[in-house]
């Protein structure tokens, strides 16, 4: 934590991008309050009216006003998004530290596990499952939270390998510390950073590939607004109502762009070492 | 710095990359026309050629391959095809058939009468859907006479017999996969190759009608209506069916393109589930749902007009007493909430949603997307509907899917666009949807419809010849159903298929599986 306040005082690209995810989550959250209309409310007799006053994004086919659905799309992109960073990271990590640390059978039917569902084609695999289970947002989070796990399961089993060696490990187990202490005292704090550093900078990716999803049929189902399901909506009308893709994409295009450089960012704020080996090569 | 520049570069070359891309595409599509080609854009659920499992003789037809003894004209009058003539004996049940002397198959072999029995014998073999149109205690072949003897009278056997599903084959071959290759028709093309992705086929050189203008003929399924109006205009395909409403106003331009559009003999309806334990198994939860919704705004704003307003099962274009029917169920939300409210659903929960016993009003809405509308429809229901206080959860599905649901009642609400008179009058349309099916006898009606006064006029209907008492008790029949409340009819769509001017002869008929014909032909030949 003190890492990140000293971040935000002195790393001006953590703190700008910082700024601006908070402002996309204040804008999620607040939504009721800016959103001129209610997302769902169909005036069929407006239906495809283009940008104005009355509308900023214009209306799709429904006539419901595309501003509104767009801000109320950020509740359920943003709040699945992470849900499902939430969900890969501690389903993945607690299975990898679990198999670094014990080893033996424990770690031979874990990684098999993984190397099985990372031979599939991560969104393959989640197009699959999806299609499975029905189209719903929690199944989409359950699709992807299958696909995804193994990476954070061989990555925190990797750095559990590297710093089981150690002696202030040894030192812990000499004087008397339960495995349990160990893990939650001593190596879970020394693996952390990279961690989360990898989950943060996963946030747009997997919001990309939940949009993906939605935009399949295989996430939210209408009439609940989704930036992905809202692009599939727009498709239909590519050419003679382009701003019904336009802004959903728009709103994709910036929240990924801005976590990923957020993720960048707190990569350098938290692992600068890194940086600066990356800067001795470079 | 250096991370800036990095992903300036990046996007600088995946927009330098996509344009290329671009150029390359559009370069090679339109190299590669070759004026003895003809392209076609359409959507396809078929993913067989066999004619005679689900609907796929209509991809056959479609597909210029297949051709009946009968056909429909512009009026849906029945016209010979491979059938010179017909005509029926004074016991109102003894048809003869003069097969045309010309006609042949693909492979050369002559069309005889007992060809022709041979073929149709093997779709009552094959397919429970033909007795559904009629049934036969005996047929005969002579030369080129047929003689087909039914079990009682069948007014309609001539329109019955232009359906795709009686197309007819040369069943002497035997050795050949049908569900790639088709079977040996009568149509101007053959198969080269078929998958549900794409046919290809080539000129039939035994073509018994006339020439066959192009030497190949591609058909690429595009189900995405949207990317096939795109494929129109970037000249990948010649001709393309059933444009989205919306993308019609692209192809206003005359010197490059044609429209050719129809009133067609569809309906747009969802059918009904009122099975036991179904919520709308109650009449005026039914009426409710159906008072809810505004279908004259949907067909006029949201489809923009390409969509006449629906209320009776059967359109307006065809002359069933479309006008003179009454719907006791028009758009009156305020009528749908006091209906369910007389039923005893209210909401007690302030959810929104009415409920009853604890449990809110949740109607399973299933549809599919490939035709454009369904979708739409679909989500207008679901907004109207909420509008009342009554739930509706849209799946969408498959078609074939959504065929099978349909028949084994799992659903509450299920929509397609369907053809109401592929026979020449709505009389199998109506039967199929909404004749009594205990236990299999009428496989069409999944929704539990039973009406004993609806099954006595379609026994009538069923033996009269009389044109004006048919087309009485197809009224009457239409009125029961509005009645009941046994159907959701949201709307009748005008048809169309759009050309390249490059071509010519690319017409839409009522009847819409006669896509492909020997008519369409290169503009400058």
């Amino acid at each position: 934590m003190d890492s990140l306040i000293s971040g935000i005082k002195h790393n001006w690209h953590f703190a700008f991008f910082s700024i601006l995810a908070l402002l996309l989550l204040f804008t999620a959250l607040s939504a009721p309050w800016i959103a001129p209309y209610h997302p769902e409310t169909a005036e069929m007799k407006n239906a495809f009216l283009p940008p104005s006053d009355g509308h900023w994004f214009g209306t799709d086919k429904l006539g419901r006003d595309c501003f509104s659905r767009v801000i109320y799309g950020a509740r359920n992109s943003l709040s699945s998004v992470l849900i499902l960073v939430c969900l890969v990271f501690s389903v993945g990590t607690s299975l990898g530290i679990i198999s670094g640390y014990y080893g033996g059978k424990i770690d031979t039917v874990i990684m098999r596990l993984a190397d099985i569902m990372i031979s599939f084609p991560g969104i393959i695999l989640a197009i699959a499952m999806a299609g499975i289970m029905g189209g719903s947002m929690l199944n989409a989070i359950l699709a992807l939270l299958s696909a995804t796990w193994p990476k954070y399961a061989r990555l925190s089993r990797s750095l559990v390998l590297k710093i089981k060696q150690k002696e202030f490990i040894e030192a812990a187990h000499i004087n008397g510390g339960t495995q349990f202490h160990i893990l939650i005292r001593h190596v879970l704090p020394n693996i952390l950073p990279l961690l989360v550093i990898t989950a943060a900078s996963d946030i747009g990716g997997l919001m990309l590939e939940l949009a993906g999803l939605s935009f399949l049929g295989f996430g939210i189902q209408p009439p609940a607004p989704e930036w992905g399901a809202m692009i599939n909506e727009g498709r239909q009308q590519l050419q003679t109502a382009p701003w019904l893709m336009i802004y959903p994409g728009l709103a994709i295009f910036t929240t990924v762009v801005i976590f990923n450089l957020w993720g960048d960012s707190l990569r350098d704020v938290l692992d600068p070492h890194s940086v600066h080996q990356e800067r001795i090569s470079s | 710095m250096k991370k800036w520049m990095k992903t300036c570069i990046s996007a600088l070359l995946i927009g330098t990359a996509s344009l290329a891309l671009y150029g390359c595409g559009s370069d090679s599509q339109k190299s590669g026309a070759a004026p003895e080609t003809l392209r076609i854009g359409v959507t396809n659920f078929a993913d067989s050629l066999e004619p005679t499992d689900n609907y796929f003789a209509w991809v056959v037809m479609r597909y210029g391959l297949g051709e009946c003894l009968v056909k429909f004209d512009q009026e849906m009058n029945p016209v010979p095809w491979l059938a010179s003539s017909w005509s029926i004996g004074k016991d109102q049940l003894t048809w003869t058939f003069q097969i045309n002397d010309r006609a042949v198959f693909s492979n050369g072999n002559k069309v005889t009468a007992d060809a022709v029995k041979s073929s149709i014998e093997r779709v009552f073999e094959k397919s429970d859907r033909a007795r559904t149109f009629f049934d036969y205690t005996e047929m005969k072949a002579d030369g080129q006479t047929l003689i087909i003897k039914t079990d009682k009278p069948v007014p309609g056997l001539p329109g019955m017999l232009a359906d795709p599903l009686f197309i007819i084959i040369d069943t002497t071959v035997t050795d050949r996969d049908y569900q790639s290759m088709g079977p040996i028709c009568t149509g101007p093309y053959m198969v080269k190759s078929f998958s549900k992705a794409k046919a290809e086929m080539e000129a039939n050189p035994n073509y018994w009608d006339g020439t066959v203008p192009f030497k190949k003929v591609e058909i690429p399924s595009i189900d995405d209506p949207n990317t096939r109006a795109m494929a129109l205009q970037s000249g990948e395909v010649d001709m393309a069916v059933n444009i989205s409403p919306g993308d019609l106003k692209l192809f206003t331009d005359s010197s490059r393109y044609r429209i050719s559009e129809i009133a067609s003999l569809r309906t747009v309806l969802a059918r009904i589930n009122m099975s036991p334990g179904h919520p709308l198994q109650d009449p005026k939860v039914r009426a409710a749902l159906i008072s809810s919704t505004d279908r004259k705004t949907y067909c006029e704003n949201l489809l923009q007009n390409t969509f006449i307003t629906g209320k009776a099962p059967v359109p307006p274009s065809l002359n069933y007493g479309f006008d003179q029917l009454t719907d006791p169920n028009n758009y009156n939300p305020d009528r749908a909430r006091q209906l369910l409210s007389e039923a005893g659903w209210i909401d007690t929960d302030g959810d929104g949603y009415v409920d009853k016993d604890g449990k809110p009003l949740e109607v399973n809405f299933v549809y599919y997307s490939s035709r454009a509308e369904l979708p739409l429809f679909a989500e207008a229901t679901q907004a109207d509907a909420k509008k009342a206080g009554i739930k509706v959860n849209l799946k969408n599905v498959d078609y074939n899917i959504l065929d099978s649901m349909a028949k084994k009642g799992d659903y509450d609400l299920c929509i397609s666009n369907i053809i109401t008179a592929n026979t020449g009058d709505p009389a199998v349309y109506l039967n199929w949807y909404w004749k009594t099916n205990s236990s299999g006898s009428n496989p069409q009606n999944g929704s539990g419809f039973s009406s004993t006064a609806f099954d006595t006029l379609s026994d009538r209907l069923s033996q009269e010849f009389d044109p004006a008492l048919r087309r009485q008790y197809m009224i009457d029949m239409q009125q029961i159903i509005l009645n009941e409340g046994a159907g959701l009819f949201f709307g009748y769509p005008k048809t169309n298929m759009v050309s390249s001017t490059s071509i010519t002869g690319a017409e839409i008929l009522p009847a819409d599986y006669y896509w492909l014909t020997k008519d369409i032909r290169p503009a400058k030949s």
